[in-house]
């Protein structure tokens, strides 16, 4: 059974891997991301070698991966079929076979690989002396099942869940933390280490809860049986296999229970009864009602708002405290409508088919003009307090709130231009999306990534050059009394960006207007 | 036959080498009920997507109540209602949202939207559904929802791609009875279908389609032939089936 499943992953792997040159080359990139960690993790490991907090760290490193195995699974539940209990449950299987070979499955592959090579940098960092080299592996293939075993149990537990239009929801909204965390990870932490304001020693102590955790016994063990207490590390390996056998245990009980129940994705909660907002407004409002209500309801369009203020933040918080805090706040103004207008460069692609169900009603210029200025709106309703509070925000940690009047300048102008670009880019540069297993954002569907590279990139740069005039009149401006400059930049600002996102509605409905079909094609060729 | 709501002439298509819909002329009625039937890949997606002004034809001409879907779209949308196949509605918005919006995109006024989507939902049998997210549907929930939203501006044609599809069978009776209703009151409606029951217990007209060409057309009883629909659909597009023999262990009786 074990080898059955195996060759199911496998197979599956290779089909995945055969079905396109995308599929191929994310195997490729993923498959180096592997063995990157895993060198990475490795030096790590073996660097702590003779530092007081070595310990410290090991453990720290050894429950990041635990969380990685618990948070990951939760995105990938679509892309391995072994992970659903229902894709085995017609089948006549025994669960306790079964749950071996579905262990098996999940530590086959690059990644479990790479856990195991990249922990095992505590064989050189940590171990000391025979019993500390024996028990080393021991203690990293004990921590990797014990990873093994806690992802199963959570997908498993999850299943019903997941498979559910809630469950994929709320496994969407997970990413924002992810990327959170790698956004500290890759801007935060480099920099502060670079500033000497994150050591080796800053760790210290850091393990005084984490040790009790399943991760921080298997670090422990090492650390212990190196020291001579090799009975204490035999007996937190012990622990640790333990709470493996009890998880594992657990798990194969609710696989068993899995494999019989009865699948309730369908059911689902009503949502609160009322009219369409914006009645008044015509078409406008009608497209504005929809558009409003989708950046509540649709998780995509969360995390994209999420996305926008975690790289605002992100991209400047470590200058604030220097003396560049002014361009910091301009720069993460202008960074933040730019990924506004990345994000809206395809509404009909993005929309995908439903999109047609509009277009019936896009008959004339003036109903596409309604059409984009509608989308306008909505989407400004949200952005301009946002990207307002960020950029205040940000000034205030800066200890100059002042200088938060500027941001919001260039966060006007900004909001403006990517309207228009967005506008633009939906009618110049369409392109049908998918939604691929695993990510809940869509993305270009095979043979249109030129497109999308091209909205990208003409949004960053268009944004960039809209906002130059501000950022300019900002600077050339430094030496004015504040009391008439900001206001004067402030309602120049608004009063400009307002006129790019009018001239933006203008062109693209002129452009859309002969397009409509074709926008129709690219719209139904989008998986919905 | 009276005077035609829909009149197709020589609409063309072609993908690459593969020509999807190879020139087909099409008289529909008005206050008629016409199916048009085929095989899968037949041309029957293709041809109704350039009749309603989705795709745009290579070749040919169509008139809904006279005016020109490809040189006046506005008038024409205006005139038609559609349910385009493998229905995909704005899912995040309640079914109740969802009709009111398909109203107000249609220009009528918030509070009349709002009116005749409560009734059509009460008629499609979702009032109790009326407040859940269309991303919680059932399929057939899915196609009586956008039924309702092809309806609400109470179109004098009406389009449908495979509106019994996936649907099960209470649903599929809720939208034949719609169907009926809407034929018997003199609206015009042309759907494709596999289902050759619904064709006949609704339509006046059948067009059957094969490898993009009409290869039959006409009021249903000429075109069966005193047979039934099923057969001389069958009998005209030929049957499609290979390599039973090859299948000689299925079955209880077989070793």
């Amino acid at each position: 059974m074990a080898w059955l499943i195996v060759g199911l992953k496998l197979r599956s792997l290779s089909n995945a891997l055969r079905s396109s040159r995308r599929a191929t080359i994310s195997f490729i990139l993923s498959t180096t991301l592997a063995a990157v960690v895993a060198a990475i993790v490795f030096t790590s490991l073996a660097v702590l070698r003779g530092h007081g907090a070595a310990v410290d760290e090991a453990t720290a490193i050894f429950t990041a991966f635990a969380f990685g195995w618990l948070v990951l699974p939760i995105f990938a539940f679509g892309l391995d079929a072994t992970l659903d209990p229902a894709t085995l449950a017609p089948y006549p299987l025994r669960p306790r076979p079964l749950a071996t070979g579905l262990l098996a499955a999940s530590a086959t592959g690059a990644w479990p690989l790479a856990n195991v090579l990249g922990l095992l940098g505590v064989v050189i960092g940590l171990a000391r002396g025979v019993p500390g080299l024996l028990i080393a592996p021991a203690a990293v293939l004990l921590q990797v099942l014990f990873c093994v075993t806690l992802a199963r149990f959570v997908t498993t537990g999850l299943a019903g869940l997941l498979r559910s239009r809630r469950g994929k929801d709320l496994a969407a909204f997970l990413l924002l933390p992810v990327f959170a965390c790698y956004q500290v990870l890759s801007q935060v932490v480099p920099r502060m280490a670079f500033e000497g304001k994150l050591r080796p020693a800053s760790f210290a102590g850091l393990d005084r809860w984490l040790r009790w955790l399943p991760p921080g016994l298997a670090a422990h063990a090492v650390r212990d049986a190196s020291s001579g207490r090799t009975g204490a590390a035999l007996l937190s390996l012990l622990l640790l296999a333990a709470v493996t056998a009890a998880l594992g245990w657990l798990w194969t009980g609710i696989l068993r229970r899995a494999l019989v129940t009865v699948d309730t994705t369908t059911q689902s909660s009503a949502v609160r009864r009322g009219a369409l907002p914006f009645a008044r407004y015509g078409l406008r409002g009608t497209v504005a009602a929809r558009f409003w209500i989708y950046q509540r309801r649709e998780p995509s369009s969360l995390i994209y708002w999420g996305i926008v203020g975690v790289v605002m933040i992100a991209a400047s918080v470590s200058s604030l405290l220097t003396p560049s805090y002014r361009g910091a706040l301009l720069s993460s103004a202008g960074i933040g409508a730019a990924l506004l207008a990345i994000f809206h460069s395809n509404s009909a692609g993005m929309t995908g088919p439903a999109f047609v169900f509009e277009a019936m009603a896009l008959t004339s210029r003036r109903a596409l003009r309604c059409y984009f200025s509608g989308q306008n709106l909505a989407l400004s309703v949200i952005a301009v307090p946002l990207l307002t509070a960020i950029s205040f925000g940000l000034a205030a940690i800066a200890g100059h709130p002042a200088a938060g009047f500027l941001a919001v300048a260039v966060d006007f102008a900004g909001i403006g231009a990517s309207m228009a670009l967005s506008n633009i880019f939906t009618a110049r540069l369409p392109y049908p999306t998918e939604k691929r297993e695993g990510s809940p954002v869509r993305g270009a569907t095979e043979g249109h990534a030129a497109r999308a590279l091209g909205a990208t990139f003409g949004s960053l740069l268009g944004t960039a050059v809209a906002v130059g005039p501000v950022a300019a009149a900002e600077v050339l401006t430094s030496t004015d009394p504040a009391v008439v400059r900001i206001p004067v930049l402030l309602v120049c600002a608004a009063g400009y960006g307002i006129a790019l996102a009018w001239a933006g509605v203008r062109i693209a409905a002129r452009v859309a207007e002969p397009k409509l079909p074709e926008l129709c094609q690219i719209a139904l060729h989008s998986a919905a | 036959m009276g005077e035609a709501a829909i009149v197709v002439r020589g609409l063309r298509k072609t993908f690459g080498a593969k020509e999807a819909v190879a020139g087909i002329d099409l008289d529909v009625a008005a206050g008629s009920c016409a199916g048009l039937v085929g095989p899968n890949g037949a041309g029957k997606t293709t041809s109704l997507s350039m009749m309603t002004g989705l795709l745009r034809p290579d070749a040919g001409q169509v008139l809904i109540g006279g005016l020109d879907v490809w040189s006046d779209p506005r008038a024409a949308k205006a005139a038609i209602g559609v349910v385009p196949a493998g229905v995909r509605l704005f899912d995040r918005l309640s079914g109740a949202e969802l009709l009111e919006y398909a109203g107000r995109l249609r220009g009528l006024p918030a509070a009349e939207a709002r009116a005749r989507a409560g009734q059509l939902l009460g008629v499609l049998d979702l009032t109790a559904d009326a407040g859940r997210l269309v991303a919680d549907y059932s399929t057939g929930m899915r196609k009586k929802a956008a039924l309702g939203c092809a309806l609400i501006h109470n179109p004098p044609v009406l389009f449908l791609d495979e509106p019994l599809e996936g649907v099960d069978p209470v649903s599929a009776d809720v939208i034949r009875r719609l169907l009926a209703r809407l034929a018997a009151s003199g609206s015009t409606v042309l759907f494709s279908s596999h289902v050759m029951e619904l064709v006949e217990q609704v339509c006046d007209h059948v067009s059957i389609i094969d490898k993009g060409r009409i290869v039959a057309s006409g009021p249903i009883q000429q075109v069966r032939h005193g047979k039934t629909l099923q057969q001389a659909f069958i009998d005209l597009v030929g049957a499609r089936a290979a390599g039973e023999e090859e299948l000689s262990w299925l079955g209880s009786s077989s070793g």
